[in-house]
């Protein structure tokens, strides 16, 4: 454990703060990047045409998205009730649960757990939640190789990246960037593009990983509290090979998937599914709701279920951020977010890209690290037009830009870092400018002031004549203009 | 196997949470209005599954109870297979015995451990049941059970799996409200609905990822139906 304890001392916090900080950056970065930028806009143009082509009727759409919203508002009501039953009820059924504060709290369970079963190869599935933890890094300082089996994930992995999208990871490589990856990491393998070659080559080395492994690690999509049941959806099969093959399933989620009924599954699964990739339904629907039983050949002989908070509660905690929760990631609003598709998965420097990103980031990294990401929106409102359970994520973007730059010493913290954009000459700036706006003499004499001395505008105004000219106040006010006019008139009468 | 810092994180986590319901009327919760899909008969729902099977690149076979073995021969001789796995005593167990001496026919009678090279190596093909399927989707409802076990239906590259029309449920939710699966969900249920696939490289669509490269479907009808 000394390995792990080390670790702990130095991570106090997620890697990902440092890139979420270095947010401008990466955005300069990943813009000068022709190739990335057309991998994006293919790709997302692929996916908006696929949603649409899965919701042909709009009747059916807006009673789904209202009928999703209210069921996992219902269930967030609740959510401290249905953990418990969802707990009672895994346990009923043989399966054990951890509660995890933090990512480290998390991974330490996942790595305790594959320590006392002396497990030596771990598969995963696709899981978001444990990149959020960087299990991979963690489990690799213990000497234990962790293999993604999602093949986008895998590609990922390879690549020694972290996903650019939560459904399609490796959206920003094209063909030809994976051929060179599999040509230069697997043995025997030579340069080939053919999409169907590449799968089968990865294909086979993932099954003899399957056949392997001892342990297989999941997300979930949703858990069932009335029935126990851990929910999954994919297409490859590799979330059902990581928790039907190896001896030991760990299955890690967010506190927010948990449903009250399995009845409320059909149209969340729906609306998923269809959101995400415009399919009527996933390949495999997945239902855990126990280990192995007797006399069954095969199946984990153990299941365990690792609830992470990681901010989570601190969302939950005020109304309006309360439904970030609502999410069943989708991915739709990155999809559809016109930022998302121009910058790239990569610059936003956080596991959850893109609008979702943004709303969810603050509450796991704090607002300190992420304080840029609520500004990267035009707020178009596409997001919140697309989002399956109606999250209004441009009201949330406004009201996360809102607090950060809040006074530090406000009362009620309502999050982490909360304040943590203020600048003083800023807060000073918009004070004076609510100060004139309130005083008509105050306004016009300093309009007047504004337009005559308009020549001594600086010609470089920062970040902003960058790409534009800097605006020029015109030579009279609006006032003015139409004192002259409706002098004219008069005088023309 | 419990840690002790999982159960303060739980005493936090649900102390957190707790304190911003405090006092929340469940009785008032807005009323939830499921869409109401037009219902659809019986041939239409048949229509509307072999539909969505297909246009996920499943094959689509619909034949008479007493074709099964027929069929099975000639598709796995199509495929140049000569051995099958199956379970045993299960629903079509007599039928796909029939093919003994024909083709080389191993029953999944092991135990997983201790058997996973030879699952996952020496088997090209497997027959599978189904409990029911659901038109809307073009899914099948894999029930396993010890005598057809979940690895039957993931390992080999190729699945044939026998689907009964008279099991056949217009959407999954009606299919959940009807058989009140909240009351008896077994340790697995996986709905299929085609061949494993994935689009992960550059959106282009490749099957065989993980699963069976091929799902083939033999329906069994009625005569009325065929």
């Amino acid at each position: 454990m000394n390995n792990a304890a080390q670790y702990k001392i130095k991570v106090q916090e997620s890697k990902y703060a440092n890139s979420a900080r270095a947010f401008r950056e990466n955005v300069a970065r990943d813009l000068d990047n022709s190739e990335l930028r057309e991998n994006f806009r293919g790709a997302m143009d692929y996916l908006v045409d696929k949603r649409k082509s899965a919701f042909s009727e709009r009747e059916e759409l807006d009673c789904l998205r209202q009928q999703c919203k209210l069921i996992k508002q219902r269930c967030l009501v609740k959510l401290p009730l249905l953990l418990e039953q969802l707990e009672q009820q895994l346990e009923q059924n043989g399966i054990v649960v951890h509660w995890a504060e933090s990512i480290t709290d998390a991974n330490e369970i996942i790595a305790q757990l594959i320590e006392r079963n002396n497990g030596k190869s771990v598969v995963k599935g696709k899981s978001m939640v444990s990149e959020e933890t960087a299990l991979n890094d963690y489990l690799e300082l213990q000497g234990v190789e962790c293999l993604e089996s999602d093949m986008g994930e895998y590609i990922v992995q390879l690549a020694k990246e972290h996903p650019s999208h939560i459904i399609m990871p490796a959206i920003h490589q094209n063909k030809q960037q994976v051929a060179k990856l599999f040509a230069e990491n697997i043995d025997g393998f030579d340069y080939n593009t053919d999409v169907d070659t590449l799968i089968q080559q990865g294909r086979q080395v993932l099954r003899d990983k399957f056949c392997q492994a001892d342990v297989g690690i999941s997300g979930v999509n949703f858990a069932v509290a009335e029935t126990g049941t851990l929910c999954l959806v994919e297409n490859e099969g590799n979330g059902r090979m990581c928790t039907t093959v190896p001896d030991l399933h760990i299955a890690i989620t967010g506190i927010e998937k948990v449903v009250e009924y399995l009845a409320d599954v059909p149209p969340l699964l729906s609306l998923l599914t269809r959101s995400a990739t415009g399919q009527a339904i996933s390949t495999y629907f997945n239902m855990i709701s126990h280990p192995r039983q007797d006399g069954e050949k095969d199946g984990p002989k153990q299941v365990h279920l690792v609830l992470l908070d990681n901010g989570r509660s601190q969302a939950f905690a005020d109304d309006e951020l309360r439904q970030t929760l609502q999410c069943i990631r989708c991915g739709a609003c990155m999809n559809h977010c016109p930022v998302y598709t121009r910058i790239g998965g990569h610059a936003y420097g956080t596991v959850y890209p893109g609008p979702i990103g943004k709303m969810i980031s603050p509450h796991m990294l704090g607002l300190e690290a992420t304080k840029d990401l609520p500004t990267a929106s035009s707020l178009c409102g596409a997001c919140g037009e697309v989002c399956p359970v109606k999250i209004p994520i441009p009201k949330i973007l406004l009201r996360l830009r809102q607090e950060s730059v809040k006074p530090k010493s406000d009362d009620k913290q309502v999050m982490k870092g909360q304040g943590a954009g203020r600048k003083a000459l800023e807060a000073k700036i918009w004070k004076a400018w609510s100060l004139v706006h309130k005083r008509p003499v105050l306004y016009r004499t300093s309009m007047w002031f504004l337009t005559r001395l308009r020549g001594l505008m600086p010609k470089k105004l920062g970040a902003w004549t960058k790409v534009r000219t800097a605006p020029k106040p015109a030579a009279k006010t609006l006032h003015e203009l139409m004192a002259q006019r409706s002098r004219g008139i008069r005088d023309e009468v | 196997m419990k840690f002790s810092h999982s159960q303060s994180a739980r005493a936090n986590i649900l102390a957190k949470l707790k304190k911003q319901v405090k006092g929340a009327d469940y009785g008032k919760l807005p009323v939830e209005t499921a869409f109401d899909y037009p219902e659809q008969d019986f041939e239409q729902q048949l229509n509307q599954f072999i539909c969505q099977l297909e246009a996920n690149h499943a094959q689509v076979i619909k034949i008479k109870p007493q074709q099964i073995a027929d069929t099975l021969a000639r598709q796995l001789k199509n495929r140049n297979i000569a051995s099958l796995l199956y379970g045993e005593s299960s629903q079509y167990s007599q039928a796909i015995e029939q093919l003994n001496g024909f083709i080389e026919l191993t029953p999944y009678d092991f135990m997983l451990d201790g058997n996973r090279e030879r699952l996952f190596n020496d088997y090209p093909a497997s027959v599978t049941g189904s409990y029911c399927a659901i038109a809307q989707t073009g899914s099948i409802v894999l029930w396993p059970t010890e005598n057809e076990p979940r690895t039957l239906s993931l390992v080999p590259p190729v699945h044939f799996v026998i689907v009964d029309t008279n099991q056949l449920y217009q959407d999954f939710a009606t299919l959940i409200g009807a058989q009140q699966w909240q009351d008896k969900l077994p340790t697995n249920v996986v709905l299929v609905s085609g061949p494993s696939k994935t689009a992960d490289i550059q959106q282009t669509l490749a099957y065989g990822a993980h699963g069976p490269k091929e799902l083939v479907v033999l329906l069994l009808c009625d005569e009325d139906t065929l």
